[in-house]
């Protein structure tokens, strides 16, 4: 009903429709509650259904006192309603306080056909102001989030598949694990739990409509107190998220709407000035995208200057001039999102109090999402929220560190790195006490994970070196030393109690394939107990990049695709090696495909790579194809593809030859004095994506 | 471990006197948990430790899809770490809501004794001990000492703050 009425202000049009749909709601509850014997409420929906019977005859105009008015029935009767859920009887009369209401509605009804004449509308009534204690609207958000409507087929299905797991567990403990039957046992019990768990998650699944519900009301509301002109479109309300994360996302994305309208947004006049429509308009849209929800949220407004965003940093402290002078426009949108930063010229009712985006980004990353910020100054603003699909199952890396297993979300892991026993001594540099490594001319600050918990450390002797898993969280980005790595694992996240989740440094513990458990690392809060800072992190990575691009080398993945030739692709271009079994390989006309993480990728096969594995494979041999992932880049304009490739040869910086001496595709490049030919389609597209991920 | 005490039920002549616990031993000590607040017996258990947690936490372990927290009872006597693999039992609170373990040497049996032996805590006993312990029963054995789950919580516990600081090393 909400909805309707503010879809109906903003498309008086077609209202015919929308009265219609809203006096239905209101009637209904008319009759029901004289059915059931609510007084107090019957009035109340009466006096509604009255006002609205003569806007659906057409006696008045659509007005924003009407609607405010009717938005006010709305909370009344609502207010009742909780009253009524929690008490059980719809309370006593306090004071007059719906009567002021009745009679607000009532004179709207018996002003509205003098106001539609004059054509302009009288303040109607408003010494009679809203009566109904804002304290009782602000109780009836929390009610509708602890309970969830599920399909009864899925239901159903759910009690099926229930069924079935008692009847293979039955049959399970009677045959034994000698029994002859036993792997066909166990099969029907994997798939059956596979068909339990999607059937479940899908059960969870809301759509995010539920969520943007409530916008066009906030929006609207909060237009009107800060004296702009809003407008909110939407578009994906249909894609499916996780409740929990759904209730996750829930305060961060208010938080920016909020932000959107307060700040984003200009006041009519400053609009019109810059020769747009006095209407700003904000654009809603959930969509997914390999494998995560983005929900995106874009203004027209004014967009963030960058200017005032580096002033207010230096005066803040978070950077010196210098640094602030160097810094793309990119690194100084990232500035916004440091705790106690506020671009508001004037700190308003709504927002403006420096408690911003900060906060929205925890919460996003809190549930293993991230935050992307976009702006041009007098375009607008888009913000991009990015959450997986669910939160029950993760994808994890396992180590071991100290003799216990722990497991690092794959979400927060940016890269592995084996560091072999001889180069132990001189990988890790030190800068008084901090401990450095240099990671592709990058110099990361190394946590190690057994010296952090308080393990014991092993000794020297029985060392073969150590892996460090890079990290990246909350902005910080480190290099996490273990022992080992075990198999990457879907892991089922478990909470732990609140002692444990005292201690700060978990977020859960997980039961293992091999049925031990291990704990799952909170990532930011071992960065923030490792004392890794955001800012200083994001710095010196602004300084290194200035240092690569200022000349032409490049980092370069050395590989040999034809036999005895060199290629190579710019490293940021391959987001992984993967080997796979060749008879994961298709075809589609006639050309291979892989089937990758749900995403088809077309494989490129330029040394033929795939025909000689296949002749190998035809005289019995079992092998196995190495493909590069190449491309996505993040932004998701190119499409992934892979890269077949003989074998995977090195990681060196390469200095590009002059661009006249290439020749089509391909460009030459030293790499070790060693002359290697360059991939150019990659390395043009991977420029600005160079820049990107600093 | 040998079931102790069974001739104890002959004693008993009201039934509304009568009080199962099940007997459960730390170093040489007995102690008895009323068998109604006891889930399950889980038996000896890898525990897996969480590291940085208070002392006496002796680590979580997998029971029925949630993980439990489990408090070892040893360290909150003040004992030195048991050499051989512990026996961990799962309690619950009164209103179901939160379960955690208690690691243990050993479970004895179940035994049924008179509400009217037991003796309430002595006024001699050390404040640490009289949180923990709940009055004794004279046992033909020995005291057994009855433990109140309520307060093995591990939540209570960390509240309670009398064992933030026992460092698991040091020897009873």
């Amino acid at each position: 009903m909400e909805r309707c009425l503010t879809e109906l202000e903003t498309r008086p049009g077609d209202s015919a429709q929308l009265v219609g749909e809203i006096f239905r709601s209101v009637h209904t509850i008319k009759g029901t509650t004289g059915f059931l014997g609510f007084e107090r409420l019957e009035k109340l929906a009466h006096v509604g259904e009255h006002l609205l019977g003569s806007l659906r005859e057409g006696k008045l105009a659509v007005t924003s006192e009407l609607i405010s008015g009717l938005l006010r029935l709305l909370d009344g009767l609502r207010a009742i309603l909780t009253l009524i859920e929690a008490t059980g009887s719809e309370g006593a009369r306090v004071g007059d306080e719906d009567s002021a209401l009745i009679a607000e509605l009532a004179a709207l009804n018996e002003e509205g056909p003098a106001v539609t004449l004059a054509a302009g509308p009288a303040a109607a009534s408003v010494s009679l102001q809203p009566a109904v204690p804002a304290a009782m609207a602000a109780g009836v958000a929390a009610l509708s989030d602890k309970t969830l409507r599920i399909d009864v087929e899925v239901l159903n299905r759910m009690m099926n598949l229930v069924g079935e797991l008692v009847l293979t567990r039955n049959q399970m403990l009677q045959s034994g694990v000698e029994a002859t039957n036993f792997p066909e046992l166990a099969r029907r019990l994997d798939s059956v739990t596979a068909d339990l768990r999607e059937t479940v998650m899908q059960a969870r699944m809301q759509p995010v409509g539920n969520l943007f519900g409530k916008f066009p009301r906030m929006v609207r509301d909060l237009a009107q107190t800060c004296g702009r002109e809003v407008r909110i479109e939407f578009s994906g309300q249909e894609t499916g998220l996780d409740k929990s994360l759904l209730e996750a996302i829930k305060d961060p994305l208010t938080h920016a709407v909020r932000n959107a309208v307060d700040h984003g947004i200009e006041a009519p006049p400053v609009r019109v000035m810059a020769g747009k429509p006095s209407e700003g308009c904000l654009k809603l849209r959930a969509f997914h995208q390999s494998g995560s929800v983005v929900i995106e949220l874009a203004d027209d407004g004014a967009g963030i200057a960058i200017e005032r965003v580096l002033a207010k940093a230096i005066e803040r402290g978070l950077v010196t001039q210098e640094q602030a002078a160097d810094m793309t426009e990119r690194e100084a949108l990232q500035l916004i999102f440091l705790p106690g930063f506020s671009t508001a010229a004037a700190v308003t009712t709504v927002s403006g109090r420096g408690v911003g985006m900060d906060v929205v980004r925890a919460n996003v990353e809190k549930v293993g999402g991230s935050v992307e910020l976009e702006s041009k100054v007098g375009v607008g603003t888009t913000l991009r929220l990015r959450v997986p699909l669910t939160l029950a199952i993760v994808p994890a890396l396992v180590v071991r560190s100290g003799g216990q297993s722990f497991a690092l979300p794959q979400s927060a892991l940016v890269e592995l790195v084996y560091v072999p026993k001889r180069d132990e001594e001189r990988a890790v540099e030190r800068m008084g006490a901090a401990e450095l490594y240099r990671l592709r001319e990058r110099l990361l600050p190394v946590v190690w994970l057994d010296r952090l918990l308080g393990l014991e450390t092993r000794n020297g002797e029985d060392r073969h070196g150590f892996y460090m898993a890079v990290l990246e969280a909350e902005g910080c980005r480190y290099g996490l030393v273990v022992d080992d790595l075990l198999a990457p694992e879907e892991i089922v996240v478990k909470p732990l109690s609140a002692v444990l989740k005292e201690i700060g440094l978990f977020s859960g513990a997980t039961v293992l394939g091999s049925g031990m458990l291990a704990l799952i690392l909170d990532i930011g809060a071992t960065a923030a107990r490792a004392g890794v800072k955001p800012v200083e992190e994001e710095i010196k990575e602004a300084e290194v990049v200035e240092g690569n691009t200022e000349g032409s080398e490049v980092s370069l993945l050395v590989f040999e695709a034809r036999a005895r030739e060199r290629t190579a692709l710019p490293l940021d271009v391959v987001e992984r090696i993967e080997s796979v079994p060749l008879t994961q390989v298709e075809y589609a006309g006639g050309r291979p495909m892989l089937q990758y993480r749900g995403e088809l990728l077309t494989l490129r096969d330029e040394g033929g790579v795939l025909s000689e594995l296949e002749a190998a494979q035809d005289r019995g041999e079992e092998v196995s194809v190495t493909v590069l992932i190449c491309g996505g880049s993040g932004n998701g304009e190119m499409q992934r593809t892979g890269m077949v490739v003989r074998r995977v040869l090195d990681v060196s910086g390469g200095t590009l030859l002059d661009k006249a001496a290439s020749s089509g595709e391909m460009e030459l490049a030293l790499v070790k004095e060693k002359l290697t030919m360059v991939h150019r389609e990659f390395s043009v597209k991977a420029a600005p994506a160079w820049k990107e991920v600093a | 471990m040998k079931i102790q005490e069974r001739d104890a039920v002959n004693e008993i002549l009201n039934e509304d006197d009568a009080v199962s616990l099940c007997s459960m031993f730390a170093g040489s000590e007995s102690f008895g948990i009323d068998t109604r607040k006891i889930r399950e017996v889980l038996g000896n258990r890898d525990l897996q430790r969480v590291p940085m947690a208070p002392a006496f936490i002796g680590g979580v372990v997998p029971y029925r899809g949630e993980v439990l927290t489990t408090v070892d009872f040893r360290a909150l006597l003040g004992m030195g770490e048991h050499t051989d693999a512990s026996c961990v039992l799962v309690l619950e609170d009164e209103d179901g809501e939160e379960r955690f373990g208690l690691m243990v040497d050993a479970v004895g049996g179940v035994v049924t004794v008179n509400r009217n032996m037991l003796e309430a805590n002595p006024c001699t006993l050390e404040s640490r001990d009289k949180w923990l312990f709940d009055g004794a029963y004279k046992m033909e054995t020995g005291l057994m000492v009855q433990l109140d789950p309520q307060k093995l919580r591990p939540s209570r516990l960390a509240e309670a703050g009398l064992f933030k600081h026992r460092l698991n090393g040091e020897q009873a």
